[in-house]
């Protein structure tokens, strides 16, 4: 399970922005993008989902030249979640909603029940299947499109900041199953603005800065590094924020982290 | 104090048409206006109808049957949205939702209520670049804002409900795809906001309590608590629904109270805590 990028160029007609990444290698697990509003995280993702042109460089995904990957065999390599779930609803509910993508995968009736089934029971929204999509919260439509995916089950899954607006339970249930999905071998790539849920959960994070890559590697030392965070514009998880007010500059990932240094 | 003054709900209901249930149920709550009021609760516990209710949206653009009365100081949303609209700015949870969908450039879209009111071009221009340099959005001013990035829509947005410089804000998890500095930025800025009534729900439980005056903790439509973060947090049946701030676990677990015993739900109260006092 690998995401291969070379050489990989791109700019938008329409603005000024432009993505340089000159090589990496993306494994299986967990890995988390961070990067300022405007950085290239969801450029990054739609490149690699093969939904804007490659004008320069290769991207290949799990052995295969991404942009060569079509129809089913695509579904089954690589899957995203929209940073905006509206952009991939469109069903009258939320079941056909989900059994729509399930479909793609697979004909068999039985088979496609089941894959709804488990899918909208993993996030919780079993007892909405009826609903239309667009009567539910942000954050229901948000757990839905991630249904939706679940129902593909790709091999490598793009993870377009999937907290947004969800509440802490939520937040907890969909980090399980991501945690699940990397532990059964699938390669999770999460662009996210949560500091603390990539300094507690990834073990792998990548930063992004006006389209070019200035880190990659733990979340230890890119806490670590006062002048990456400031030349990336970014902030330590919360735990740092408020140790550096009571003059402790050093790294930790989690309350408990601290906690357990400092308590008798 | 004097009911122009004040934000009152009286056993205010809420129920959207064909649903079963009502989706808020029987807000009562009687609180001086002018000040922040942060709105907290797990999903679908009626934060974003709560908003919808208190700007007007809620019956006036969108259908819904409310029962019991609401007033806004001297305001009344509910019957007068068309008169008070311009006195309220409110900034919808998905930021694509709010684009007018007609402007070509970011710099027409901030400025579309300003032509409304008939303001000058060199006005319209200042105030444009003033909210464009507070948002970060001046190399996007030309740029369409359907092609902005997640965070730098919700900028846009923000920036579209200030331009008028109204006098009740109502902001709908405003900062959820922002990037931490733009987050802690435009919270430091709301702090500052003395003179204006504030409503703000986010799941940034840190940077509500650091800045609002009061919390209001929505469950299953209806209002469980109110008061200040501090005290919300330290009362001893405070909700599991809702995890407290970093802050308040880092000082319950070392047992760094402030003077009364209570724990510390902001930065400033740490400090305290701590003896760290500036
Ligand atoms: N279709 C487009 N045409 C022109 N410019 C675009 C287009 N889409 C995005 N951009 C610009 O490219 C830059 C990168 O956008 P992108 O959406 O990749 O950022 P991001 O890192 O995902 O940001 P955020 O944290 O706000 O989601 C931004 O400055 C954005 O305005
Ligand atoms: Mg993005």
């Amino acid at each position: 399970m690998s995401v291969e990028i070379n050489q990989l160029h791109f700019t938008y007609q329409n603005s000024n922005f432009g993505l340089q990444i000159p090589a990496l290698s993306l494994d299986k697990g967990l890995t988390a993008i961070v990067g300022q509003n405007g950085a290239g995280k969801s450029t990054f993702f739609k490149l690699l989902m093969g939904l804007l042109p490659l004008q320069d460089g290769n991207i290949s995904i799990n052995g295969k030249g991404s942009h060569e990957l079509t129809g089913r065999a695509r579904l089954t390599e690589i899957g995203i979640l929209f940073q905006n779930p509206d952009d991939q609803l469109f069903n009258a509910t939320v079941k056909k909603e989900v059994t729509w993508s399930a479909r793609q995968i697979t004909r068999d009736r039985a088979q496609v029940d089941q894959i709804v089934e488990s899918a909208l029971t993993k996030v919780e929204l079993l007892d909405k299947a009826d609903e239309n999509p667009f009567d539910l919260s942000l954050s229901d439509r948000k757990l839905l499109a991630f249904a939706t995916l679940l129902a593909t089950n790709p091999q490598t899954y793009l993870m377009d900041e999937p907290m947004i607006a969800l509440d802490w339970h939520s937040q907890t249930i969909v980090l399980h199953i991501l945690k699940q999905l990397a532990d059964e071998g699938r390669q999770i790539i999460v662009s996210t603005h949560d500091m603390d849920l990539v300094a507690h959960s990834f073990p792998r994070v990548i930063t992004f800065d006006h389209g070019a890559m200035v880190f990659d590697g733990t979340p230890t030392a890119l806490f670590g590094s006062p002048a990456i965070l400031a030349q990336a514009g970014l902030l330590p998880p919360r735990i740092m924020q408020l140790c550096a007010l009571l003059g402790d500059t050093n790294v930790y990932l989690t309350t408990e982290d601290y906690v357990s240094k400092h308590q008798a | 104090m004097d009911d122009s003054q004040q934000i009152s709900l009286n056993k205010v209901s809420v129920a959207y048409p064909g649903a079963e249930r009502n989706q808020l149920s029987d807000l009562t709550i009687k609180t001086p206006a002018h000040q922040i009021i942060g709105i907290l609760g797990p999903s679908n516990s009626g934060k974003t109808t709560l908003c919808r209710l208190l700007s007007g949206i809620i019956p006036q653009v969108m259908r819904a049957d409310v029962q019991g009365e609401y007033r806004l100081g001297t305001l009344n949303p509910t019957a007068n949205w068309a008169e008070i609209n311009r006195f309220i700015g409110y900034v919808f949870q998905n930021p694509a939702d709010q684009l007018s969908g007609m402007a070509e450039t970011v710099a027409t879209e901030m400025a579309f209520s300003l032509v409304n009111l008939g303001q000058s071009a060199s006005a319209i221009d200042a105030k444009v670049r003033a909210l464009a340099r507070q948002f970060q959005l001046i190399d996007q001013l030309n740029q369409n804002p359907a092609t902005l990035s997640g965070g730098q829509m919700q900028r846009l947005a923000i920036a579209c409900a200030l331009v008028t410089d109204p006098e009740v804000l109502i902001f709908d998890d405003p900062t959820s795809q922002m990037d931490p500095v733009g987050t802690s930025q435009f919270f430091a800025w709301l702090k500052n906001q003395h003179d204006k009534t504030i409503f703000v729900t986010s799941t940034n439980v840190d940077a509500l309590c650091n800045t609002v005056d009061s919390l209001w903790v929505l469950n299953a439509g209806q209002l469980v608590a109110s008061g200040t973060p501090r005290k919300i947090f330290n009362q001893p049946a405070k909700s599991e629904l809702i995890p407290a701030p970093v802050v308040f676990n880092l000082a319950s677990q070392m047992g760094w109270a402030l003077p009364d015993g209570d724990y510390p739900v902001t930065q400033a109260e740490l400090m305290e805590a701590t003896g760290h006092e500036r």
